[in-house]
Formats: C-alpha cells, sequence, structure tokens
C-alpha cells in the first residue's frame, strides 16, 4: 500500500475511528492512543490492503480490537455516568426543563450503557454511524443475520427500558 | 401532522426492520419539536434525542483529536553516508593497530630473551670445558712431576747409601 492510498482512504476515516473507542473506552485520552495505535496497525499490514472489499470496516474493527484489549488488559472501568451529566450541552430552555431533560438523558445513557457490549455496539454503529448491515458484520466479524437479530433485540431491551423509565420513572 | 406514518415507521424500527433511509426520516422528525406528539412516539423521543447529543458532543470532542498523521504527510528519505560514524571506525583501527604493535614488541622482546639465554648457556659450557682442559693438563703435570721425584728419592737413596759407605770407611 503506497503512503497515498492510507493518507486517502484511511486517514479521513480517523475521526470515525476515534468516536467509536472514545464510546468503547469512555475516555478522550485513551481512544486518541487506541486511534493512533489502529493506524499504526493498519500501517504495518498494509499488505492486505489491496484484498480488502471495505477498508474503513476493516478499521473499525481492528480499532475495537486494540480497544476491547485495552479494557480486558486494565480491567478498564468506564466512566461514571454521573461524571458526565454535566456535560450535556447547555441550551436556552428553563432551568426546570433543563434538569428534566437532563435526567432523561442520564436515564436514557445507563439504558445504553447497561446493554451488553455487542448490542450496545450495534446499536451505536446503527443508529448513531449509519452503517448498513453488511458493514456492521464486517466490522464486528458477524454474519449479516446475526446483526438484525441482535439489532432487533438489542432495539426490544432498550424499548421495554424507556416504557419502564416512562411509566415507573425508574 | 400525520402521525400514522411515523408510528408505522417506528414500529418497524423497534422491529429492526428499517432501512437506512426510513432511520434516517425518523432522526429527522425527532430532532424537531413536536408539542402535540401521540403516545407511542413520546417513549422513543428520549432515545433519538440521546442519539443526537451524543452524536453532536463526539463532534466536539473529535476536533481535538491531534493531526499528527496531516502534519507530515510525506517522510523524507535522507541518504546516510556509509562514513557517518567515522569515528567508531577510526577507534576500531586504532584499537587494532594498538593491539598488533604490541603483540609485535611483545614477540621481539621474547626474542631477545631467548637468544640472550642461549649464549648464557653456550659461554658457561665453554667454561666449564675450559675448566676441565685445565684440570687435565695440570694433573698430568703433576704426574709428571710425580715421575721425577721418585727417581730423586732412588738418587737420594744413593747419595745417603754413598754417604755411609764414605764415612764408614
Amino acid at each position: 500500500m503506497s503512503l497515498d492510498l492510507f493518507l486517502n482512504q484511511v486517514v479521513p476515516v480517523r475521526q470515525k475511528l476515534f468516536r467509536f473507542a472514545y464510546r468503547l473506552l469512555g475516555n478522550e485520552e485513551d481512544a486518541q492512543d487506541i486511534t493512533q495505535d489502529a493506524l499504526m496497525k493498519v500501517w504495518s499490514q498494509q499488505e492486505k490492503m489491496t484484498e480488502l472489499q471495505n477498508m474503513e470496516a476493516w478499521c473499525m474493527r481492528i480499532t475495537r480490537n486494540l480497544a476491547l484489549d485495552k479494557i480486558k488488559s486494565r480491567k478498564y472501568r468506564l466512566a461514571d455516568e454521573l461524571d458526565r451529566a454535566g456535560e450535556v450541552p447547555a441550551s436556552q430552555q428553563s432551568p426546570h426543563a433543563m434538569a428534566e431533560k437532563n435526567d432523561v438523558m442520564v436515564k436514557v445513557r445507563r439504558v445504553i450503557n447497561e446493554l451488553p457490549e455487542k448490542y450496545r455496539t450495534i446499536i451505536q454503529l446503527r443508529d448513531m454511524d449509519g452503517y448498513s448491515y453488511q458493514e456492521i458484520a464486517d466490522i464486528l466479524e458477524l454474519d449479516m443475520n446475526d446483526v438484525k437479530v441482535n439489532l432487533h433485540r438489542a432495539r426490544k431491551s432498550v424499548r421495554e427500558k424507556l416504557q419502564n423509565i416512562q411509566v415507573y420513572g425508574l | 401532522m400525520d402521525y400514522n406514518h411515523i408510528i408505522a415507521l417506528l414500529e418497524r424500527y423497534w422491529e429492526g426492520e428499517t432501512t437506512l433511509e426510513e432511520e434516517a426520516l425518523l432522526r429527522r422528525f425527532f430532532s424537531e419539536s413536536h408539542p402535540d406528539m401521540p403516545e407511542p412516539l413520546q417513549e422513543a423521543a428520549p432515545l433519538f434525542g440521546f442519539f443526537r447529543e451524543e452524536m453532536e458532543r463526539e463532534e466536539m470532542l473529535g476536533e481535538t483529536l491531534s493531526v499528527r498523521v496531516e502534519a507530515s504527510p510525506v517522510a523524507k528519505v535522507v541518504a546516510l553516508s556509509p562514513f557517518r560514524h567515522w569515528m567508531k571506525y577510526a577507534a576500531v583501527l586504532l584499537m587494532a593497530v594498538g593491539m598488533g604493535y604490541a603483540m609485535k614488541q611483545f614477540q621481539r622482546t621474547e626474542t631477545k630473551a631467548r637468544l640472550a639465554e642461549v649464549q648464557q648457556k653456550k659461554m658457561e659450557e665453554e667454561t666449564r670445558m675450559a675448566y676441565l682442559e685445565t684440570k687435565k693438563a695440570l694433573q698430568l703435570l703433576a704426574k709428571n712431576l710425580n715421575k721425577g721425584t721418585e727417581k730423586m728419592q732412588k738418587l737420594s737413596y744413593f747419595n745417603e747409601a754413598t754417604g755411609i759407605i764414605a764415612g764408614t770407611n
């Protein structure tokens, strides 16, 4: 792989890789490190690049594996959602409405974070990044049908918990 | 506004049957405010709100991502001279020369010492030989001298006898 190919196809997805790593690790610095490591790894395996159909998915897969390794090796603790509750951007609403909204966001965040890693990642890749089933299957090294089934289960689980929040305020 | 279409779409969304376009439509719908939103849509509103906020937050985070790769897109290839580390080579050469010289010096002194030893041995041998020769010669001389003494002894006996005879007569 030439340097041009790397600069044109891999470097532009750096932002996506960073976001993906950030979601898994919950820490900006570690996510940056993992992104750099992933780019280094991609560069070191450049001979594979020509055989690949979807380079972006391959880069995402490398990032995910590195992030999961880090979580395993360091018994990584995801940042407490309470720490991040204050990070929700300020808006023009009244303090009461804002507090209520923040409260809802904290609850939704908790719902998402409580999902198993696979479900959470699939939902994020689909609903936030807009990847197709095939791309998600490539990233997670799953069968496309597995992706559909897991997405369905993940959304079902989220829906049930959201209904509980709405009805019981849990 | 006709919410039925959105409600049907959301139902399919929960079942995981929507396409990417339909999901984009849902995201767009929930990004706008709808004061009279029906019950079935209200349960999904926080989820889509959460997705939107997360994406905005991540966008802000991503801006700080370092651009180390772009900063130096083409690394210059610098040709290194083979004599770049000339001091290393010079030191090795100097050491080799030094060791060679030392060995040669050592060999030279060794040869000198051996030569001197041999010469000394030779001289000792010669001295010993000379001593033996002298001893032999002196022995011979002593033996011959002793021979004379015997004869003189006999002569002395004869003289004595002659004296006695002359005295008594």
